[in-house]
């Protein structure tokens, strides 16, 4: 019987030390890898250190569009401040001038450069940010 | 009017499902004229709501603009097949057919012989007072039959162009008999613990009901896979979207049900667990219905908001499970086994990997819901994006596979052989680890991380080949869909990782008639082309790529204007060769009447999906074997 509820035990033990260190694993690298989502206007009145991912969300300032070659500079706006982002690639079909966008990268010298520009598959989308 | 047959219909056959968990209550279940009455009620519901939805297909067909559902979705000049999917391309529709779906697993399951009257009709009954509450639902919140008269349309909105594809036409259809197909497991399991005799093996009779659904959901996320490689020319299988994520936890969930239904089933032990696997797993389904529903999250598939049908959802969801979790918290000690694991048996191993199935759809679970919470927490948004995901998946997907390993070796109900006169499971590890060393110095870029995956897909693949070679020699038994399944994971791995290792993408600006070479791959832009179609209008560029082998091919990719909705598309163009793909896409037209275009080769990416159609193939012959075996 001690020896039978001794085996029960390790048993218990071993299954709540793998979900425990489960569970903090999926907490820790939750807590390492967020990308947070900011608005022209937070990004001038906050500090962000350069070394965060982040999202930018707002829409394509009309005229800001700039092509060199594969190279594609625009200025996201919130309509009180506004952000300049480079990215080199293809942006999606929807992006356009005056239409919403996401872009998601480093901040360097105070513009983004992006590795990700988003335009949402819907001719309505306004980010989420602008929504409000 | 047709559409007010089809309404009609659909709301005679609710009655009729209501009618028929009414009898469920009421009448002695054991009793066989009972059961008659009951399996008469339900089949008789049941038909009566595919005629209303087979009504609904024909007035989509033949373009019935009065209602509103299909003047908003669908076009008289698509063609006809078109014109019948635009019926689940958004949310009134597809829940129609999801709450068809449901109702077909109910009436198949429903025609089946079942020793055990009182469990199965009480299954019916839960059955029908789902599918009862998901059709108020659609009547209430989000009824597809809605007329505009007398001021209907000339001709309807058109389908989102990116829908109008094959792939996506079928992958909603199989996700979605996938999801509700665990409706059965989950009335099955219920009514077992309401019957109370924990005698019945309730685990071998949902087994291949459970395989079913797990290979409808294993092709449509497979499809959907797919169709995103090719249509949304960002080139990569998985984007860790939300709505990928929770067809992906009642997956990862499903495949540890089915897991443990075996060990359940053989040796008694598990089965406690075994029945909250089948509740979770059917809620986890319902809560992929809920969030893309609801419109709580931000993501390119969810369906407009509206919070009506996210509380109606919520509620009715809400409700499914905590009944079914106060059902079982009150009975579970029925299950209480007597029969415990011996450490290193091959239920030891099952349960194991049990707790790294858990860790990941906890995993896939917080990064659903942590941005949710963070933002009502600290009104910041946030978003979880792929690299969270890959930081718990790699490890996790490495370890359960060693466990995977070491449990080919051991036996049900007892543990370990001492090591054997050849030991095959030391040349498969030694194969494997050159075969990830010699990776390594070949390709010389990528974490570590990635290569202990390569290595554990290798070991996976090698360690079943060795397997069936010696066993075919030795005339042993093989089990052969364990095999062909788990060396689909090994593949999954294995591809997964080589494809990170070695793909790449360069975007090039070319002119018409440039040539650029990227990784001895020489791409030249030949030709322009303007075609009109019945729908759209197309620029079409002509590529011409030679290979480094001197293989030459001619690419179109090609972008698109929409006349109805005036929407522009892109559409890749892809050149399939065993090792990789070759997939080129334009963007814009420069001032200086040059091209943005982008060219990636994306490595082993055709075996991710292979290894999903090996699972498949490995359930359906579970499924077929254990339909042939019945007596």
């Amino acid at each position: 019987m001690k020896q039978h509820r001794k085996k029960r035990l390790i048993n218990i033990l071993l299954i709540s030390l793998l979900s425990g260190s489960g569970v903090l694993m999926v907490l820790y690298a939750l807590n390492t890898n967020l990308d947070y989502f900011y608005t022209p206007s937070e990004i001038i009145s906050e500090k962000l250190p350069s070394n965060k991912r982040i999202k930018v969300g707002g829409m394509v300032r009309e005229g800001s569009v700039t092509r060199n070659g594969e190279d594609i500079s625009f200025v996201i706006t919130d309509y009180e401040e506004s952000i300049s982002v480079q990215y080199k690639g293809i942006v999606p079909d929807l992006f356009k001038e005056g239409s919403g966008v996401v872009a998601l990268g480093y901040m360097e010298n105070n513009s983004l450069k992006a590795e990700k520009v988003l335009a949402k598959h819907d001719e309505n989308y306004m980010p989420p940010a602008l929504n409000k | 009017m047709l559409v007010d047959l089809s309404h009609f219909l659909s709301v005679l056959s609710t009655t009729l499902f209501l009618l028929t968990s009414t009898l469920v209550l009421v009448l002695d279940c054991e009793k066989k004229h009972s059961s008659i009455l009951i399996k008469r009620a339900f089949s008789h519901a049941f038909i009566l709501l595919f005629f209303s939805f087979a009504i609904y297909v024909y007035l989509a067909a033949t373009d019935d603009f009065s209602v509103v559902y299909i003047s908003q979705h669908s076009n008289s000049m698509l063609p006809i097949f078109y014109k019948v999917t635009s019926i689940w391309s958004a949310h009134e529709g597809s829940m129609f057919l999801w709450i068809l779906f449901l109702s077909a697993w109910g009436f198949v399951f429903n025609l089946n012989k079942d020793s055990n009257l009182k469990i199965k009709n009480f299954a019916i009954g839960i059955v029908s007072i789902i599918i009862v509450g998901f059709q108020l639902f659609l009547l209430i919140t989000s009824n597809p039959f809605e007329t505009n008269l007398p001021f209907s349309p000339i001709n309807g909105a058109d389908i989102n162009p990116v829908l109008q594809d094959p792939a996506l036409a079928i992958h909603p259809p199989f996700l979605y008999m996938g999801y509700v197909g665990f409706v059965i497991p989950f009335a099955y399991g219920l009514a077992f613990l309401l019957n109370g005799n924990a005698g019945i093996n309730w685990e071998k009779v949902v087994r291949s009901w459970s395989v079913s659904a797990w290979i409808f959901l294993t092709i449509g996320i497979c499809l959907g896979s797919w169709w995103a490689y090719y249509e949304l020319g960002w080139g990569g299988y998985w984007f860790w979207d939300p709505v990928e994520n929770v067809a992906l936890m009642p997956w990862l969930a499903a495949t540890a049900f089915v897991h443990s239904l075996s060990v359940a089933s053989k040796s008694k032990s598990l089965r406690i667990w075994t029945l909250l696997l089948s509740i979770i797993v059917f809620s986890l389904s319902l809560f992929g219905a809920f969030i893309v529903r609801s419109g709580i999250i931000d993501s390119i598939h969810s369906f407009a908001n509206d919070p009506q049908r996210g509380m109606y959802l919520l509620i009715f969801i809400g409700i499914i499970l905590f009944s079914s979790l106060w059902l079982f918290t009150s009975r579970f000690d029925l299950l209480t086994s007597k029969t415990k694991i011996k450490s290193f048996s091959k239920e030891s191993f099952i349960s194991l990997n049990n707790i790294f199935f858990g860790v990941l759809i906890f995993a896939t679970m917080m990064g659903i819901t942590y941005p949710l919470i963070y933002e009502l927490a600290y009104d910041q948004k946030i978003s979880v994006g792929a690299p969270f995901y890959n930081a718990i998946y790699a490890p996790v997907a490495v370890l359960a596979s060693i466990i995977l390993i070491i449990s080919i070796e051991s036996k049900w109900g007892r543990s370990f052989k001492k090591i054997q006169k050849f030991n095959q499971l030391n040349l498969s590890l030694a194969l494997s680890l050159v075969a990830a060393i010699s990776l390594y110095f070949y390709a010389n870029n990528g974490s570590a991380i990635i290569y202990m995956s390569a290595f554990v897909g290798f070991l996976l693949l090698i360690r079943y080949l060795i397997l069936l070679v010696f066993n075919t020699f030795q005339k042993k038994h093989i089990n052969i869909p364990s095999m062909l399944a788990h060396m689909g994971l090994g593949m999954l791995i294995l591809s997964v990782s080589a494809n990170s290792i070695f793909s790449s993408e360069r975007v090039f600006n070319m002119y018409p008639n440039d040539i650029k070479t990227y990784r001895n791959i020489s791409i030249s832009f030949n030709d322009l082309q303007l075609i009109n179609n019945s729908n759209h209008d197309s620029i079409r560029a002509v590529f011409k790529v030679v290979d480094s082998n001197g293989k030459s091919s001619l690419l179109y990719p090609e972008k698109r204007k929409y006349f109805v909705r005036g929407q522009i598309t892109s559409e890749t163009a892809i050149k399939v060769t065993p090792l990789k793909d070759i997939y080129i896409t334009i963007g814009d037209q420069l001032d200086n009447k040059s091209w943005v275009v982008n060219v990636q080769l994306n490595y082993f990416i055709r075996y991710v999906w292979l290894s999903a159609i090996m699972m498949a193939l490995s359930g359906l012959i579970i499924v077929i074997s254990s339909y042939r075996s019945k007596p």
